[in-house]
C-alpha cells in the first residue's frame, strides 16, 4: 500500500503534467491541475499517518531510465549553455557530465543499492510541506497564470508548458526527499533545477534566460560537487554499498575518512539554499512570475538545499565542518538580512527574507544538537507557509496595483482591505510572538550558544529582521482617515490558497505542542540518529524538549497565552472599536491642508495646492547591495573555503 | 499557590501605573530643580492622565488606536512575564512586538511628522534590541536557562559576570526612557521636538493609552534591571532606582544626538560590550 502511495507521490505530478501539456482548454486544465492536488494533499496525509517504510522498485531497470535522463538533462544543459552562448553553464554541464561518464563508462560502476528509498520522519515532514504548500500553489497559478497573459497581451497561451513544469516540480521534490540511492538523489536534484530553469525562463525576456541561465550554472557547481563526492564515496568506501544515504548518516561508513565526500554535499546544498554568496540566482529568480517565486521560496528547490544540509547531520556532528556550517549559515542569516532593509522591491524583501532564513535552519544543522534540529524542522515547516503565503500575497498585490515596488503599496488597506489584512497577517507571522516562526527562533537561540559567534549573527539578523518587516507593514497600512470600504472580491483560485494558508498559520502555530510531540519528535530522532533506530522505537534517544513543549507534557501550555496576548491586543479592538465618522480628522499639517478630512492636499510654497508624499527609508548609504555585497560576498567564499577546507585536512 | 500567584501578578498590574505615574512625577519634579524651576506637583502625571481620558475621542486614521492598544497590552504582558519569573527570551521578543505596535501606529497615518517619529523609533529598536537578545544570551551563559526564575536561584547576583552587559543596559534605559542624548522618536520636557514625533497623531484617550503603556514600561525596565542583584531583591531595586537617577542627571547634561549616532554607538559600543561579556563566560565556565 505504502508503495503505490509513494508512487502516487513522485509520479502523479508527472503524469498530470504530461496530461496538462497535453490539453489546451482553460477549464479542463484547471480541473486535472485541482484534482492532483486534492489527490497529492490527501496522499501526503495518509502516507505520514502510515509512518516510515523503505521500498525498492522492480520490474523494470529503473536505473537506466534515470541514467539515460540524467544524460539528456546534462545534453540540454549543453545545448543551452551553447545556444546563449553563456561558457558558464556549458563548462558547468561539461563538469557533470564528464565525471559521470568516467563514472559509470570508465569506472564501470555498478549501481545497486537497497533499499532504492527510505522514508523516514524528515521525509514524511517535508513530503507534506511539499504536496501541501506546492499543490496550493499550482492553483493559485492557474488563474495567476490567466491574468498573467491576459495582462501582457500575449497571443499564444503558453499556460500549458508553465502548469507542466510546476506540476512536474512537485513529483521530483517527492523523489528528492524519499530517494536513499544517492545517484537517485541526484538525478531528482537535477531535475529540480531543470524545472527552475524552465519557469524563470519562462517569460522568455532577456533579463529572465540570462536569470535562469545563472541558476542553472550556479546550481551546477552543486551537482558538480554532487558527482564528484559519490566518485569518490564508490572509490574509497568500498562500492555502491556506499552510495546509499542511509549508511553515509547512519555511520556504516568510516566519518573521518568521509569528511570530503559530506563537504562537497554540503556545499551542493548551500547553491541551492541559495546561501551567499550564491544569492544572486535566487534573487534573480524573482523576474519570473509569482507562483514560481512562491514555489522556489517555500516548499521546494531551496527546501532541497536544507533538507540535504540538515539531513547529513549525524554525519559531522562533533566535526569542524559542523562548526563552519553553523557559522556560514548565520552569516548568511545576518549579512541578507540587512540586505532586505536596503530593499525597495516587495519580492525581493521576500527573497532576501527567504535566503536569510535559510541560512538560519542551515545554521541550526550545524550547531547540531536535537535542540537545534528540532528548530530547524519548526523553521522549515513555519517558513514554508508563511513564506507561501507572502509570496501568494504579492502575487495578488501584483495584479491589483500591477506593481512589486513597496511605495507602491502605500495605503492598500485603502484599496485592497482583504489582501492586506492577509499579507500584514502573513508578516507579523514572520517575525513576531506567538507565530511558529518566532517559536523556531527561539528554539535556535536557545541552542545556539554552543556556537557563540552563530549566537551573535542571530541576535543582529533578528533584529534586523524587525526592521525590515516593520518598514514594509507600515507602507501597507498607511491609510489617509477615510470611509471604510467593504472587501474586495478574489478569484477561488487566489483566496482558496491564501486563505488555506493563513488558517495553516494558525492551526500549525496553536497546535505546535502536540504536532511536536506526535510527529516532529520522530522526525528530530530519524534527523539526529540517522535512522539507526527506524524500527525499534523512537525513545530511545532523549530528547531535550525546548523548555515550553516540556511543560505542555505537564498539562500547562504556554503557547496559546500568547495567542490570548494577540487577540486582547490587536483582534479585539480591531473587532469591538468603530471609528465614527464624525470622531475623523485630517492629520497634523500645521493647518495647510485644503478641503476634506481625507485630503493629501496641502498649501506648499506660494500657497501651491500640492499632493504631499510619504516615502519609506530605505538606507542605501549604509546597507546597499553595493555597499555590503563586496564584503559579504567575500567573506561569503572564505567560509566556504574553509568549510571545503575542513574536508580536504581531515584527508 | 494559583490564586495566590493570580492575585500577586493583579497587585502588580494595578500597582505598576500608579508607581510608573509617581515615577514620572518625581522625574518633572527633578527636573525642574535641576534647570531652576520649581515643578508641577508629583502627582501631575495622573492630573494629566485623566485630563486625557475625559476628553473626546479624535482619531486620523481607523487603525492607529488597534496599535496603541496593542503597545499597550504587550507591554503590560510583557510585565506579566517579568512578574511570574517567565521566560526572559519571550520578554524580549513580546517587548519588541510592543515596539513595532508604536511604529505601525505612527505608520498608519499619513502624517510627515508620525512618520518622521516611527522611523526614529524603528532605529531606536535596532539599536537596544540586539543588547537586550545579548543580555538574554548572557543569561543563558550563565544559568543554563532564560527562566527569570532561575535567576532567582543563584545567590550570586548577575551584576557580577554580567556587569559589561548591565553598562550596554544602562544605555537602553535611556533610549527607552526617551531621554536625551536618545529621546529621539518623541520626548517628555519638550527639548528640541519636530512637533511631538510618534505620537503626533494621537490626542486625548489614546494619547492617556500612550501615558499608562510608559508607566508599565518604566517598571518594566526597571525591573529588569533588578533582575541584576535578585539575592537580596531589594539591592536590585535599590540599584533600578539608582540607575533612574542617573537617567535624569544624563537627561539634563546631554543634548539629542542624532539617529545615525545612536544606531552606530549602539552597534559598536553596546555589541562589544555584550560580545566580550558572553565570549569571557564561554571560556571561563563552557558550555553549561
Amino acid at each position: 500500500m505504502a508503495d503505490q502511495m509513494m508512487a502516487i507521490a513522485i509520479l502523479l505530478p508527472v503524469a498530470a503534467g504530461f496530461l496538462v501539456l497535453a490539453v489546451r482548454n482553460y477549464y479542463v486544465r484547471n480541473v486535472i491541475v485541482i484534482a492532483t492536488a486534492v489527490v497529492l494533499i490527501a496522499n501526503s496525509i495518509l502516507l505520514s499517518l502510515r509512518g516510515p517504510f523503505t521500498y525498492t522498485p522492480g520490474g523494470f531497470d529503473w536505473g537506466l531510465l534515470i541514467t539515460v535522463l540524467d544524460y539528456a538533462i546534462l545534453i540540454f544543459y549543453l545545448y543551452v549553455g551553447i545556444s546563449l552562448r553563456n561558457w558558464l553553464v556549458l563548462i558547468f554541464a561539461l563538469t557533470q557530465i564528464l565525471p559521470l561518464a568516467y563514472f559509470e563508462f570508465v569506472m564501470k560502476a555498478h549501481i545497486e543499492v537497497a533499499p532504492a528509498f527510505v522514508v523516514d520522519h524528515l521525509s514524511l515532514v517535508m513530503t507534506m510541506v511539499i504536496s501541501i504548500i506546492g499543490s496550493l500553489i499550482c492553483i493559485f497559478a492557474l488563474r495567476y497564470m490567466y491574468d498573467h497573459e491576459h495582462h501582457a497581451h500575449i497571443e499564444k497561451s503558453r499556460q500549458s508548458r508553465f502548469l507542466f513544469w510546476l506540476v512536474l516540480f512537485l513529483g521530483a521534490m517527492n523523489g528528492l526527499v524519499f530517494a536513499n540511492n544517492l545517484v537517485w538523489l541526484y538525478f531528482f536534484w537535477e531535475v529540480t533545477t531543470l524545472c527552475s530553469f524552465q519557469l524563470i525562463s519562462h517569460d522568455r525576456t532577456k533579463e529572465a534566460i540570462h536569470n535562469a541561465a545563472r541558476a542553472v550554472w550556479m546550481n551546477s557547481t552543486g551537482g558538480t560537487a554532487f558527482i564528484l563526492a559519490i566518485i569518490y564515496l564508490y572509490a574509497t568506501q568500498g562500492g555502491s554499498s556506499a552510495l546509499s544515504m542511509q549508511s553515509i548518516i547512519g555511520g556504516g561508513i568510516q566519518s573521518s575518512i568521509a569528511v570530503l565526500p559530506i563537504a562537497l554535499l554540503c556545499y551542493t546544498g548551500f547553491t541551492k539554499a541559495a546561501q551567499m554568496p550564491f544569492q544572486s540566482w535566487l534573487l534573480g529568480a524573482m523576474v519570473a512570475p509569482t507562483p514560481v517565486s512562491a514555489l522556489l521560496h517555500s516548499s521546494t528547490m531551496v527546501k532541497a538545499g536544507v533538507y540535504l544540509v540538515l539531513r547529513l547531520a549525524p554525519v559531522y556532528a562533533g566535526t569542524y565542518l559542523s562548526t563552519v556550517i553553523a557559522i556560514a549559515g548565520a552569516f548568511t542569516f545576518f549579512a541578507t538580512s540587512a540586505l532586505a532593509v536596503s530593499q525597495s522591491t516587495g519580492k525581493r524583501v521576500l527573497a532576501y527574507s527567504t535566503i536569510a532564513n535559510l541560512g538560519l535552519i542551515i545554521a541550526c544543522a550545524g550547531i547540531n544538537t536535537p535542540l537545534s534540529i528540532a528548530a530547524a524542522i519548526l523553521l522549515i515547516i513555519f517558513h514554508a507557509i508563511s513564506k507561501g503565503l507572502l509570496f501568494l500575497c504579492a502575487g495578488t498585490i501584483e495584479h491589483q496595483i500591477w506593481s512589486r515596488d513597496i511605495e507602491d503599496m502605500e495605503g492598500l488597506a485603502a484599496k485592497a482591505p482583504l489582501t492586506t489584512l492577509i499579507t500584514a497577517v502573513g508578516i507579523l507571522s514572520m517575525f513576531l510572538p506567538p507565530f511558529g516562526m518566532l517559536l523556531g527562533k527561539w528554539i535556535a537561540l536557545e541552542a545556539a550558544y554552543i556556537v557563540p559567534l552563530a549566537a551573535v549573527f542571530f541576535v543582529l539578523a533578528s533584529t534586523l529582521t524587525i526592521v525590515f518587516w516593520t518598514k514594509w507593514l507600515g507602507r501597507l497600512l498607511q491609510v489617509l482617515p477615510k470611509i471604510e470600504r467593504p472587501f474586495e472580491k478574489l478569484s477561488l483560485s487566489y483566496s482558496v490558497p491564501l486563505w488555506t494558508l493563513l488558517t495553516g498559520i494558525f492551526v500549525v502555530g496553536i497546535g505546535i505542542g502536540p504536532i511536536y510531540q506526535n510527529f516532529l519528535r520522530a522526525a528530530t530522532n530519524d534527523v539526529v540518529s540517522g535512522n539507526q533506530i527506524i524500527a525499534v522505537g523512537l525513545n530511545n534517544l532523549i530528547l531535550t524538549t525546548p523548555s515550553f513543549m516540556q511543560r505542555d507534557i505537564l498539562g500547562l501550555f504556554p503557547v496559546w497565552p500568547l495567542y490570548l496576548i494577540l487577540i486582547v491586543a490587536l483582534l479585539m479592538p480591531l473587532l469591538l472599536i468603530r471609528v465614527k465618522p464624525k470622531e475623523l480628522r485630517p492629520v497634523y499639517m500645521c493647518g495647510e491642508q485644503t478641503g476634506a478630512i481625507d485630503t493629501d492636499e496641502w498649501l506648499a510654497e506660494a500657497d501651491r495646492k500640492t499632493k504631499f508624499q510619504l516615502g519609506g527609508y530605505y538606507y542605501q548609504g549604509t546597507l546597499g547591495e553595493k555597499r555590503i555585497n563586496p564584503w559579504a560576498n567575500a567573506i561569503a567564499i572564505l567560509l566556504l573555503v574553509i568549510m571545503l577546507g575542513c574536508g580536504v585536512i581531515v584527508l | 499557590m494559583m490564586i495566590k500567584q493570580f492575585l500577586f501578578v493583579l497587585v502588580i498590574l494595578v500597582g505598576a501605573p500608579v508607581v510608573g505615574g509617581l515615577l514620572f512625577g518625581i522625574d518633572r519634579r527633578i527636573t525642574a530643580r535641576m534647570q531652576g524651576r520649581y515643578g508641577p506637583p508629583i502627582i501631575q502625571p495622573f492630573y494629566d492622565f485623566f485630563k486625557l481620558l475625559g476628553k473626546e475621542h479624535i482619531a486620523v486614521s481607523r487603525l492607529q488606536f488597534v496599535w496603541i492598544y496593542g503597545y499597550l497590552v504587550f507591554m503590560i504582558a510583557s510585565l506579566i512575564f517579568l512578574v511570574m519569573k517567565s521566560d526572559f527570551l519571550l520578554l524580549v521578543f513580546l517587548l519588541g512586538f510592543a515596539g513595532v505596535c508604536l511604529v505601525l501606529g505612527g505608520f498608519s497615518t499619513k502624517s510627515p511628522y508620525a512618520h518622521f517619529g516611527a522611523n526614529r523609533e524603528l532605529m531606536q529598536i535596532l539599536a537596544y534590541e540586539p543588547v537586550l537578545l545579548l543580555l538574554a544570551i548572557a543569561i543563558y551563559a550563565q544559568n543554563g536557562s532564560f527562566l527569570i526564575s532561575e535567576i532567582f536561584k543563584q545567590d550570586k547576583p548577575l551584576l557580577f559576570t554580567l556587569w559589561p552587559l548591565f553598562l550596554a543596559v544602562l544605555y537602553v534605559l535611556t533610549i527607552k526612557m526617551r531621554k536625551s542624548p536618545f529621546d529621539i522618536s518623541t520626548c517628555h520636557h519638550g527639548h528640541q521636538e519636530i512637533v511631538k514625533g510618534v505620537t503626533t497623531e494621537y490626542s486625548g484617550p489614546y494619547l492617556a493609552l500612550f501615558h499608562l503603556a510608559e508607566w508599565y514600561e518604566i517598571i518594566l525596565l526597571l525591573g529588569i534591571i533588578s533582575l541584576f542583584w535578585t539575592n537580596p531583591l531589594w539591592v536590585g531595586i535599590l540599584i533600578a532606582l539608582a540607575a533612574f537617577l542617573l537617567e535624569l542627571f544624563i537627561d539634563n547634561i546631554t543634548a539629542r544626538m542624532t539617529v545615525g549616532w545612536m544606531v552606530r554607538l549602539s552597534w559598536s559600543v553596546g555589541l562589544i560590550l555584550g560580545i566580550i561579556n558572553i565570549a569571557y563566560i564561554y571560556y571561563t565556565k563552557g558550555v553549561s
